[in-house]
Formats: C-alpha cells, structure tokens, sequence
C-alpha cells in the first residue's frame, strides 16, 4: 500500500488499514525511540497514542498535502510525545527541537496523549449510542467524528436535500437523549 | 440562521466571527441553548473517546500476542536470527501450501462477525405489550441468546414471517453453531427476504467459520458485484483470504 492509499484508507475509518500500520513500523518505531532510553511500556502506549493522532487527523483531511511520508510523520508524533512525557516526568529535554504540526495537529496530539478514558457519563452515552438504528449511528458518526458538514453527508447518504439531512440528525439525537433518559429512570 | 443551524455550524466549522461571537452569547444568556449545545459537545467527545478505546484494545490484542515471541527472538545472536528468520519463511510457506484452511480464519470471522441490529420490532422500553415477538427482541437485544433462540422457534411455530430465520441464525451464529446457521440463511436468501444482502454476508461468515473458504469467498464475491452493503468489507476479507 502507498502513503496515498494508506491515507484514503485511514479516511474511511478502515482498522485494518491501521493495524498494518502498527504491525509495518513497531519494531522500527521502538528502535528509532531506543536512543531516548525510556521503557518499553511507556513506548507501546506512545506509540498507540500517535497512532490514534495519525488515524484523526487523516479523517480530517490533515494528511492530504503531506509533505514527508507517514512514517516520518508517525515517529514525529511519537517524538513529540514521548518528549512531552519526559517534561511531565521532570527529564531534561532537547529544546531546539523542531516540528512540522500546526496549532490543530498539535492539539489533536495533546487531546490524545491527556485522554484518559471515558467517564462514566460518557461511557453511558456510547453505550446507548450503539443501540441507535444503523441510519442514525451512521449520520452521527459521520457529522461528530468524521467531521463531515451537513452537506456532504446528503449526497454521501443520498438524502433528497440539506433539509431532509438536517431533520434525520436532529431526530437522532432525540432518540439518543431518550435512550440516555431511560437508563436514569 | 437559527439557533440549530449556528450549532450544526459550529460543529461543521463554518461559522464566521460573528456568528462564533453569537454562540459564545447564547452558552451565557440561554440555558436551553448552552445544554443543547453541551449535549452534542459531550456526544462528540463520548465518539471519539470510545472508538479511541476500540482502537487500543485492538493494538493491545496484537502487542499481547506478539510480546511473547519477541522478546526472545531479538536477543538471539544474528547469524541465529537469521536461521530461525529461513526457518520461520520455510515453515510459513509449509503451512500457506500444506494447510491452507487456516489458522487466521477464526481471527478473520471474530474481526468482522457483529449480529445485526434489529430492524424488524423495535423496541419500546418499558411498553407494557410483552408479547412473544417483544420478547424475542428484547432477549436478542440484550445478549441472551440461549433465551432468544427458544423464543424465536417459538415465534417460527405460530407465525412464519422470513425474518425470524435471519435472526434466528443471528442468534445460531453468536452461540457457535454455524452448522445450523447456515441452512436458515440460505433459505431466508432464497425466498428473497428483505435483508438479503446482510443474509450474504453473514452466510460468507459462517462459511468463514466452518472454514470453507470456497463457499465464503463466493458469497462475498457476490456482495462485492452487488456494490451495496458491506461490499467494501468483503472486498477487504477477500483480500485478506486470497
């Protein structure tokens, strides 16, 4: 697979692709690192969390001027990560380091690396979430996560028009915050 | 613009200074709007915090398997790893050309095996009608699928609708017994039910499961032609299977 396929993949929100990502660069990823001296466990998780960071912001559409190849832009997340560990943890650091994120990438990475699992509301919320019909998990996932607009989602789903869209969304979540409703209940 | 569409485009990311500036108004002078809108924030972050669980899970899985092997494998002088390196590719090969129905199938099916949501009666919590097809779906819904499967050959005796095999097989299916699955979808196909589409490509499954791959590449095949539903993921397990 190249770079481009890779990323169209990772768009479409397709795991297998990004499981071959993980399988493809782990043990390159773990020799690159090797020179930081940090353990092994704090490098698996860096190295799913940067793994995360590349699948988000290839769904929003961060990856399609790429100017390095993935690899490069992984073990950069990776770096930047493992960096920001070693400040959390009071280990000197380089400081002329230098990266290629934006202000959005660079949050997607913070966002991810702070994330400390759901809470229990939220954790509720995804739970009812599943038990919504496909129609509904597909528009919400699309608009929430894929980041989709309204109107892109009524020709991907062949909606008649943005109106029609708009309307099955907001049913959605109605049905959604009832779900949530009963379980209080 | 209304108070819905400045959150749809909030979220869309098309809203321009001042309408962001209308937003940050309304979170302080409208509780209506402010929960609202801190309703789909939270439903954002659920999403993602969720799937970016799956995702770790799945890595999990893989570093668990993997960890074992590894460790020892590094440590071994290179001209060793180099041999074990030739013995693995050869053994590897033995197996790909020896014993091809093989040893990822299961792996392949539990990757992609998710029963189907139930369309056909949906359900309304706390609805006082409990009758057999309520119940049915409610023990399918909920993951009892030893009661389900009772209840849904009751539902077969007294009315013969063609979904209550799909579902049937759904339940068949989650309690391992592909062998018995497989007939009820391939007759719920035949008579052309609603969800035949979904009966394919759960039918590809069980084949995938009893390992004949044959068969199973056959219907996803067929799915692929469609171009509808799942055609992606069974073009990917077909790969994956080829």
């Amino acid at each position: 697979m190249t770079d481009e396929q890779l990323i169209a993949q990772l768009k479409k929100r397709d795991r297998n692709a990004l499981k071959s990502v993980y399988l493809n660069y782990k043990t390159e990823f773990f020799k690159f690192m090797s020179r930081y001296n940090a353990k092994n466990d704090v490098l698996e998780d860096i190295f799913q969390d940067a793994l995360i960071v590349l699948y988000e912001n290839a769904q929003s559409g961060k990856l399609d001027a790429l100017k390095s190849t993935v690899k490069t832009y992984l073990f950069g997340i990776g770096k930047f990560m493992l960096f920001k560990h070693f400040r959390d943890s009071k280990r000197e650091v380089p400081t002329e380091e230098t990266y290629l994120f934006d202000q959005y990438e660079q949050a997607v990475i913070e966002d991810v690396y702070e994330d400390e699992g759901p809470n229990d509301y939220q954790k509720q919320m995804a739970a009812s979430f599943k038990k919504l019909g496909d129609k509904c998990r597909e528009i919400l996932e699309l608009f929430y996560l894929q980041g989709m607009k309204l109107g892109e989602i009524t020709v991907r789903q062949g909606y008649d028009n943005k109106d029609v869209a708009k309307s099955q969304k907001s049913r959605c979540l109605k049905s959604l915050k009832q779900l949530i409703g009963k379980k209080d209940g | 613009m209304d108070k819905e569409e400045l959150i749809n485009g909030y979220f869309e990311g098309s809203l321009s200074q001042n309408q962001l500036e209308e937003v940050e108004r309304l979170l302080i002078t409208d509780s209506e709007f402010a929960s609202e809108f801190g309703f789909q924030k939270e439903l954002q972050v659920s999403l993602k915090k969720e799937e970016r669980q799956e995702i770790k899970a799945m890595f999990s899985d893989i570093a668990d398997k993997d960890s074992a092997s590894e460790t020892k494998v590094f440590q071994l002088r290179p001209w060793l790893a180099a041999a074990s390196i030739a013995l693995l590719v050869g053994l590897g090969s033995w197996f790909l050309l020896f014993n091809n129905p093989d040893l990822n199938t299961n792996e392949l099916y539990a990757a992609n095996f998710k029963p189907y949501d139930n369309v056909i009666h949906p359900i309304e919590r706390g609805n006082q009608l409990e009758d057999l097809k309520t119940r049915a779906f409610t023990a399918y819904e909920n993951e009892e699928y030893p009661e389900a499967l009772i209840l849904f050959q009751e539902l077969q005796s007294k009315q013969n609708d063609a979904y209550i095999d799909f579902y049937s097989a759904m339940v068949l299916m989650q309690l391992n017994k592909q062998e018995e699955a497989i007939p009820l979808l391939e007759g719920y196909i035949e008579q052309e039910g609603e969800l035949k589409d979904r009966a394919s490509w759960y039918l590809a499954l069980a084949y995938l499961k009893k390992e004949d791959l044959d068969s199973c590449k056959k219907e996803l095949k067929t799915l692929v032609e469609k171009n509808e539903f799942k055609a992606r993921a069974a073009e990917n397990l077909l790969e994956q299977l080829n």
